[in-house]
């Protein structure tokens, strides 16, 4: 009734293409567009800018990252946090080297030192699989860490080896630094992980997508098939580390403002790799279901108490806080162990043929 | 959908929680009672809230107002601690950021929110010139002061002893652990001796056995410790392990935790940690917070936590807080203050040895006073030294050399407001 897909049909091969061949799906679209460009930024207090809008697009556009090479081309990573770390020193870098930069071309471009950064510890993914690969791009994980702390120039000889994002300007207004406003911050990350968002599904349905999906299912068989196995896995590795890249360079300078090392360490990369598992790899929605859950959910319960007027300390929250995520996060993989977009994909099915279930 | 539906009503229902906080004067304090370094942030948290529930319970508040210290907890995660700034900032008068990692971020947004931090004994050393750091406070000493005091206890008061001799720095590779190292780099080209930096990882800091070993091989004549949470008790046991002896052995303030150097007992005899605190628990402060806030039950102290040092540094943090509000809520001559009059009270807090007295709190901290061009008020700190069971003052009161740490504390407060530019920066005239 709701979901009614009787009626439309498709009278090209263009149109039976379409990113959205029911035309349900493209309303839908239309209004979390709305929602995400318009009516939240219209309603949105400050702490909600701050606390779960730009976290929650940020993390999402790093487990879609994440997604690309795990998901999609079936490589194992646990290096994420270590690359979104070489995406925010770059920008680091440039900006304090470039002043004049313009802010939004110094993220985009942090991620091409990522995806470098990245390729280059892809290459063993050519000769190792599963838990090996995993254990390679560990090693990356604990390298780039080191790097970060001892390599001084990457923070400018700062004594406290953080790095503090400075105050940049684009066409006039603040876009990063302390004065920026909410506003400003969340337009951007919304407009880049937009722009990558549509990157992404174009590139994971095309022949691109095509090839990373036979390299995940079958390396041999794609192999004979005539797929050229290392173009597919660095390509994946260059695309996948470019995006969380350029995550990495908003977690920094759209959201946090300042960086310590160990920010970039082994908890970052588990938590955008369960984003993208309870999310749903091989997929592009999964990652902000995930990310809502993972990282937006925690910041309500913890705001629940205090609103219905209950008086639980604060510690005693942050401990049920943990408990409920974590029994939420177990909940949802047992009544469907490939993630929040699946479910969602058997919700719309039942829809569609709702309220006469064959 | 749903889930996009959901959090707008979340956000509706946080822009209400906003406007429903706060009676009386809101200052929320950023606790850690979860997470890996709860041990030690539990007794200063007691403490901290003890103080302020016992005004609330004897005066009945600070000038007649109660005082809200509620806590946000953020398990020493700077993501938290964000988190709690941002839900607190619209009521709150003061931010207690509790991690260097916390305050680093929080100190440029407090300019263009106009929010005071109170960071006691922590932060950032160049804090104290506040014509540079107009919202930050790091009252009474900073880790630099610390720095100096422990080197000139180890010349013992002469720094042309220090000539030839060997200092290991053993500290945490992280922003805080970095913290003295411009001071002691500058201070061993001045007098000569050798520094020896050792950094802990934070992933090693329960394993420091690689750490020790270079200790070992190099034989310093003193190690000094910059160490926090679980570093610090593997430390003291690896010392006791290679048999380093332990009165040549100085931690940071944060490095004296009762618990720590109980797990060694006799063995930790001679270990020596900075302090500008010292438990008093005889005092008639103490009888206070016993008659007001421990028999009453209106605390989560247990018996044990009273007297050490750390339950009575988190009263004299409050203290400061309180007497800032006073000074603040006499200056404007009202009694509801906002952060901009707490500010105000920050920067001119006089905390004289009669005020401590009229407190119940002599020999409790140092008297100090704090000015526009001193924001951190220096009042100097004494040595504590275990004896087995417990820590006792083990010197007379020590000061730091200001004309040493001010012309750097200067270059690195100009260094980081141009770092950080456009970067309000006012002249002090005193």
């Amino acid at each position: 009734m709701f979901y009614r897909t009787s009626g439309q049909f498709k009278t090209s091969y263009t149109a039976d293409m379409a990113l959205f061949p029911v035309r349900q799906d493209a309303i839908l679209l239309a209004v979390i567009l709305a929602f995400a460009w318009v009516i939240l930024p219209l309603t949105a207090s400050e702490f909600a800018f701050q606390t779960l809008l730009i976290p929650i697009l940020i993390y999402s556009l790093a487990a879609m990252g994440l997604n690309i090479l795990t998901g999609y081309a079936g490589q194992l990573s646990l290096g994420t946090a270590a690359f979104m770390g070489v995406g925010a020193y770059a920008c680091y870098k440039l900006v304090t080297i470039m002043p004049w930069m313009n802010p939004v071309v110094a993220i985009l471009m942090s991620g091409v030192f990522s995806a470098g950064v990245g390729v280059a510890f892809g290459i063993p993914s050519l000769r190792i699989k599963g838990f090996y690969l995993a254990i390679a791009t560990l090693a990356a994980q604990f390298f780039l860490v080191w790097l970060f702390e001892k390599w001084a120039w990457l923070y400018n000889y700062n004594a406290s080896g953080a790095i503090q994002v400075p105050t940049l300007e684009m066409f006039g207004v603040t876009v990063a630094g302390p004065t920026a406003s909410s506003h400003v911050q969340y337009y951007v990350v919304l407009g880049i992980v937009t722009l990558m968002t549509i990157l992404c599904i174009n590139l994971t349905r095309g022949t691109l997508g095509r090839t990373w999906k036979a390299t995940r299912d079958m390396d041999i068989a794609a192999e004979l098939i005539g797929i050229n196995l290392m173009k597919s896995k660095l390509t994946a590795f260059a695309i996948s580390s470019y995006i969380v890249g350029v995550a990495g360079a908003l977690f920094v300078f759209m959201w946090r403002g300042a960086a310590e090392p160990n920010l970039f360490d082994i908890p970052l990369s588990f938590r955008i790799l369960f984003i993208a598992i309870i999310g749903g790899l091989g997929s592009v929605l999964g990652n902000y279901l995930g990310a809502i859950l993972i990282v937006g959910l925690p910041v309500i319960l913890n705001t629940l108490p205090e609103t219905f007027g209950l008086p639980i300390s604060s510690a005693t929250v942050e401990h049920l806080n943990i408990m409920i995520v974590g029994a939420l996060i177990v909940f949802f993989l047992i009544i469907e162990p490939h993630g929040l977009a699946r479910l969602w994909a058997l919700i719309r099915e039942k829809l569609v043929i709702w309220p006469f279930p064959h | 959908m749903k889930l996009w539906k959901k959090l707008a009503a979340a956000t509706a229902l946080t822009v209400i929680a906003g406007g429903a906080m706060a009676e009386g004067l809101y200052a929320p304090n950023m606790a850690y009672r979860t997470g890996p370094f709860a041990a030690l942030g539990i007794p200063l948290m007691n403490g901290q809230a003890d103080y302020m529930t016992m005004l609330n319970e004897r005066d009945g508040g600070v000038g007649g107002v109660p005082v809200d210290f509620s806590e946000c907890e953020t398990g020493y995660s700077t993501e938290k601690g964000v988190e709690c700034y941002e839900k607190t900032k619209g009521t709150a008068i003061v931010t207690q950021p509790w991690s260097t990692g916390i305050t680093l971020q929080v100190l440029p947004k407090t300019n263009v929110d106009e929010i005071p931090i109170l960071a006691p004994g922590y932060g950032f050393s160049p804090m104290s010139e506040g014509g540079t750091f107009q919202w930050a406070y790091n009252p009474p000493v900073s880790y630099w002061d610390g720095a100096y005091m422990i080197i000139s206890h180890i010349a013992g008061g002469d720094m042309s002893t220090l000539k030839g001799k060997k200092i290991a720095f053993l500290h945490l590779d992280h922003p805080f652990g970095k913290e003295p190292l411009p001071l002691l780099e500058k201070m061993a080209e001045e007098h000569g001796f050798e520094l020896v930096p050792v950094p802990v990882g934070l992933k090693e800091m329960q394993n420091q056995s690689a750490q020790w070993l270079q200790i070992r091989r190099e034989r310093p004549d003193n190690v000094i410790m910059w160490g926090w949470g679980a570093m610090n008790s593997a430390a003291i046991q690896e010392a006791v392990k290679t048999r380093y002896p332990m009165d040549q052995f100085y931690g940071v303030w944060w490095a004296g935790h009762d618990p720590d150097l109980a797990a060694v007992g006799e063995e930790g005899k001679g270990y020596k940690s900075i302090s500008w605190s010292m438990p008093q628990p005889d005092s008639s402060l103490m009888a206070d917070i016993k008659k007001h806030v421990i028999d009453t039950g209106k605390t989560q102290t247990t018996e044990d936590q009273l007297n050490s040092v750390f339950y009575q540094r988190g009263l004299v943090m409050s203290m400061m807080l309180a007497e800032a509000i006073k000074a603040a809520q006499e200056h404007t001559g009202k009694a509801d203050i906002g952060p901009k009059d707490l500010r105000w009270g920050f920067e001119n807090l006089n905390i004289t040895e009669e005020k401590l007295a009229e407190l119940g709190m002599s020999g409790m901290v140092p008297p100090f006073s704090t000015s526009c061009s001193n924001h951190t008020g220096h009042s100097g700190a004494w040595i504590l030294e275990w004896d087995g069971s417990q820590f006792t003052q083990a010197s007379d009161l020590l000061q730091a050399d200001q004309s040493v740490i001010k012309p750097l504390a200067e270059a690195k407060a100009a260094e980081y407001a141009e770092a950080n530019a456009p970067w309000p920066v006012v002249e002090c005239d005193s």
